[in-house]
């Protein structure tokens, strides 16, 4: 079994600690973080040296590690001595996170769930021009949080999201103060679900989301699900589940046209999409998920 | 209209993006290129390059290279010179990996002599420069220690025995530029950099042993004053100031971010470009801050010389004095240093920013090694590994038109993500053994990041430089070993 990822990216002084610091107290899981640095997730605790990472233990299980060795020996020493349930890393500001994201979704022992860039609004409306190394930060979100937003009107924040818009069109986008919007953070987290309690059921709480549950016996044809999700309209930002297929069984995450899988045994095809308004669909959904099973 | 239409041809290698394109525009953009790496450049770095072009102080133009492409701010393959008195300093125009830069030596030893043993040198090697994103060195530095070596750079390696006195001279800045104070520069940054001394790191750099083929020496005499011979074999390797240099760029570009309109009323329009006044205290803690570094990437070299001589000396059972182990010459890359430039036929100081851009000194100029004083300046350009790197000389001209700078290498045609989907690491490798070049790394999916065709034409930019007379064609280098990053 693969340890998902989530890689947080965004501009210097973006938020993207404080966003760390939500997600550690709202989501009660075991999580490793990974910073550039010990950085202001101040805490007293253990120090943990290994060769690749250096762990502190923070209350309430999670742990906090300052790479230092290469990425991959790091990744790997993380999972074998805390077994994480989730990796989070937290990438410096001044770089682009390209290529860290592709190491990503090359190692053996990870997949990557989902980014999370954190936009600076405050930033941005003093510095109207989004330089490159931004623009690759948003680029390669699944996330984008506009954050900031108590700094700047109404009119600007509208032309900051055409903006961003411009760059990306596909990620699901938050307008956060403090990077708190009445986020339900188990949206960050696509792989929890199904690993954790057999069902999946629908549980994003969040009113302005709906989701809808579908299940399918059978063998399941890789490409035309692949076709599937990859047309799957764009109000539907989240897709997980289990699917079957002839080589094998697996767990399936699709965030903002981001797809990934990982090995796992479940005996049937199921589906829980997550989007605004998007009841209206089931219909459709229900007709083209029976298209792609393989007919023998 | 449009910025490519505004460009305007100076001549077959010179073009210009006028001061009236843009109005907050206090000087023209100029770009070095040839019609071919004009098409070739991505719009972003014309737009970098105008933003550049706003900044206060800035003198004559902001320059392009021809291996320019986009970057944190300024284009990496950028030059921009700020009047001293009143211009400002950006770490975005200098980059956050201080001083990456090159470093040639040569053997005394022929193709004849290494072919045999080039998978013992390259593995041996591969084993004692560490590479990698976290590599730590040998070299094991108490944090007084590690402030005296970025304070004393390559001279604080040759008085501990890393290194011999003559290597100094064939450095720039004699491998110590005067003025780093430690005391401006972060206990993080120290904690990063402190056992990085001798490790080549990830990404981009790399380590190659690399053969003088008869028929690529392009400048005879030259190429013999320096000491270059048909079928030589030198070394040339690619490395910075690793985790240090980005953290003493973080850390100012929060200082500057804090300061720059507040304080000193300096409006731009894209954060990346954070500056300061050269001369406010937070500029000249920084200009002291970023010496560190450059001293430390200094170091970094010298130590991997080092244990390239201990290699070479172990592999060939014979001292690496007898192996004629000499350095040619050490460049740095990304860099803002204090210089004496003649503008508008006034002598003044000025602050130059290279930013994947080399210096270029022609002859006679104050600062260069006596050895090179009447040929000029050596520099070197690394190639992709599989195209293959050259060694060129600064020009008089370059003194005149671009403060005396040239560019820097090869220079991305596509992101690293789209190299990567392209092709694969493991292949790459194989095809490149097949091809006589043996490659040892640390990360498949790096070698695939840096594979040959996710570059510009190293031969094209190289002409480029040479048909505009900013730099000269001494010879051309092929690998046949290479450690990667």
């Amino acid at each position: 079994m693969k340890t998902p990822v989530i890689v947080i990216s965004g501009f210097l002084g973006a938020g993207k600690t404080t966003f760390l610091k939500r997600l550690i107290d709202n989501v009660k899981r075991k999580l490793a973080i990974i910073m550039n640095e010990f950085g202001e997730v101040a805490i007293d605790a253990e120090v943990i040296k290994g060769k690749a990472v250096n762990m502190i233990e923070l209350t309430g299980g999670c742990v906090c590690c300052s790479l230092t060795g290469e990425l991959e020996y790091a990744i790997n020493e993380i999972i074998e001595k805390v077994k994480p349930e989730y990796i989070v890393i937290e990438t410096t500001g001044i770089a682009e996170p390209d290529s860290l994201i592709y190491n990503i979704e090359n190692m053996p022992s990870v997949v990557l769930d989902n980014v999370i860039t954190i936009v600076d609004c405050d930033g941005l409306a003093k510095f109207p021009e989004i330089g490159y190394t931004q623009r690759v930060q948003i680029e390669n979100a699944d996330f984008l949080l506009l954050n900031k937003i108590d700094l700047v009107n109404e009119q600007q924040i509208k032309e900051i999201e055409m903006k961003v818009r411009e760059i990306n069109d596909r990620a699901l986008i938050f307008r956060t103060k403090y990077c708190n919007g009445n986020l339900d953070y188990n949206l960050f987290f696509g792989y929890f679900i199904e690993r954790n309690e057999q069902k999946l059921k629908p549980e994003e709480k969040q009113e302005e989301f709906e989701s809808i549950y579908l299940e399918v016996e059978g063998y399941l044809d890789r490409s035309k699900f692949e076709e599937f999700i990859s047309n799957l309209p764009k109000e539907i930002y989240r897709a997980k589940g289990n699917v079957i297929f002839k080589d094998g069984k697996y767990i399936f995450n699709y965030v903002a046209g981001r797809l990934s899988y990982d090995e796992f045994n479940y005996n049937k095809n199921r589906f829980l999409f997550v989007g605004k308004n998007i009841k209206k669909f089931e219909n459709n959904l229900k007709n083209s998920i029976k298209k792609i099973l393989q007919n023998e | 209209m449009s910025i490519l239409a505004s460009i305007k041809k100076i001549n077959d290698y010179t073009w210009e993006i006028p001061k009236e394109f843009r109005k907050d525009m206090r000087v023209p953009v100029r770009i070095y290129a040839t019609q071919k790496l004009l098409n070739e450049m991505d719009e972003m770095v014309y737009t970098q390059a105008i933003n550049v072009s706003t900044l206060p102080g800035i003198l004559k133009y902001s320059y392009v290279m021809p291996d320019g492409h986009s970057g944190y701010g300024f284009p990496i393959g950028g030059v921009a010179a700020m009047d001293a008195d009143n211009g400002v300093i950006s770490p975005g125009g200098i980059g956050f990996d201080i001083n990456c830069g090159m470093r040639l030596v040569l053997t005394n030893l022929t193709i004849k002599d290494v072919k045999p043993k080039i998978r013992e040198l390259v593995d041996l090697i591969f084993q004692r420069v560490p590479a990698g994103v976290g590599s730590t060195g040998f070299l094991k530095l108490t944090t007084s220690q590690f402030k005296e070596v970025v304070e004393q750079g390559a001279k604080w390696c040759v008085e501990n025995g890393y290194g011999w006195d003559e290597d100094l001279e064939h450095i720039e800045e004699n491998g110590c530029i005067q003025g780093a104070d430690s005391s401006k520069i972060s206990s993080r940054a120290i904690q990063r950099g402190i056992d990085q001394v001798g490790t080549l790191g990830s990404g981009n750099h790399y380590l190659e042993i690399q053969w003088v083929k008869p028929e690529n020496i392009v400048d005879k005499e030259a190429a013999k004053k320096i000491g270059i011979f048909e079928d030589q074999i030198v070394i040339m390797y690619h490395c910075g100031s690793r985790g240090f240099g980005h953290q003493v760029a973080t850390d100012y570009l929060q200082i500057f971010l804090n300061v720059m309109e507040r304080k000193y009323g300096i409006k731009i329009l894209d954060r990346e470009l954070a500056c300061a006044p050269f001369n406010s205290k937070e500029g000249q803690d920084y200009f002291a801050a970023m010496k560190c570094g450059i001293n430390m990437s200094f170091a970094n070299r010298q130590v991997i010389l080092h244990r390239i001589r201990e290699v070479f000396s172990k592999v060939f059972n014979t001292d690496a004095e007898k192996l004629g182990l000499k350095v040619v010459y050490d460049v740095a890359h990304n860099t803002a240093k204090l210089e004496e430039h003649v503008v508008d036929g006034k002598r003044m100081k000025v602050l130059v920013h290279r930013k994947g851009a080399t210096r270029a000194f022609g002859p006679n100029v104050q600062g260069l090694p006596k050895d090179y004083m009447e040929l000029g300046q050596p520099v070197i350009i690394g190639g992709s590994m599989e195209t293959g790197s050259y060694l060129l000389l600064g020009t008089q001209k370059a003194m005149e038109e671009t403060f005396g700078t040239t560019c820097h290498g090869s220079g991305r045609t596509m992101s690293r993500t789209k190299a990567r989907k392209l092709v694969r690491g493991e292949e790459l490798v194989k095809e490149m053994e097949r091809r006589g070049i043996y490659l040892r790394t640390v990360s498949y999916s790096g070698v695939a990041e840096e594979a040959g065709f996710a570059y510009k034409n190293i031969d094209e930019v190289v002409d480029a430089v040479a048909l505009a007379g900013i730099s000269k064609k001494v010879v051309r280098f092929i690998p046949i070993g290479n450690v990667k990053g």
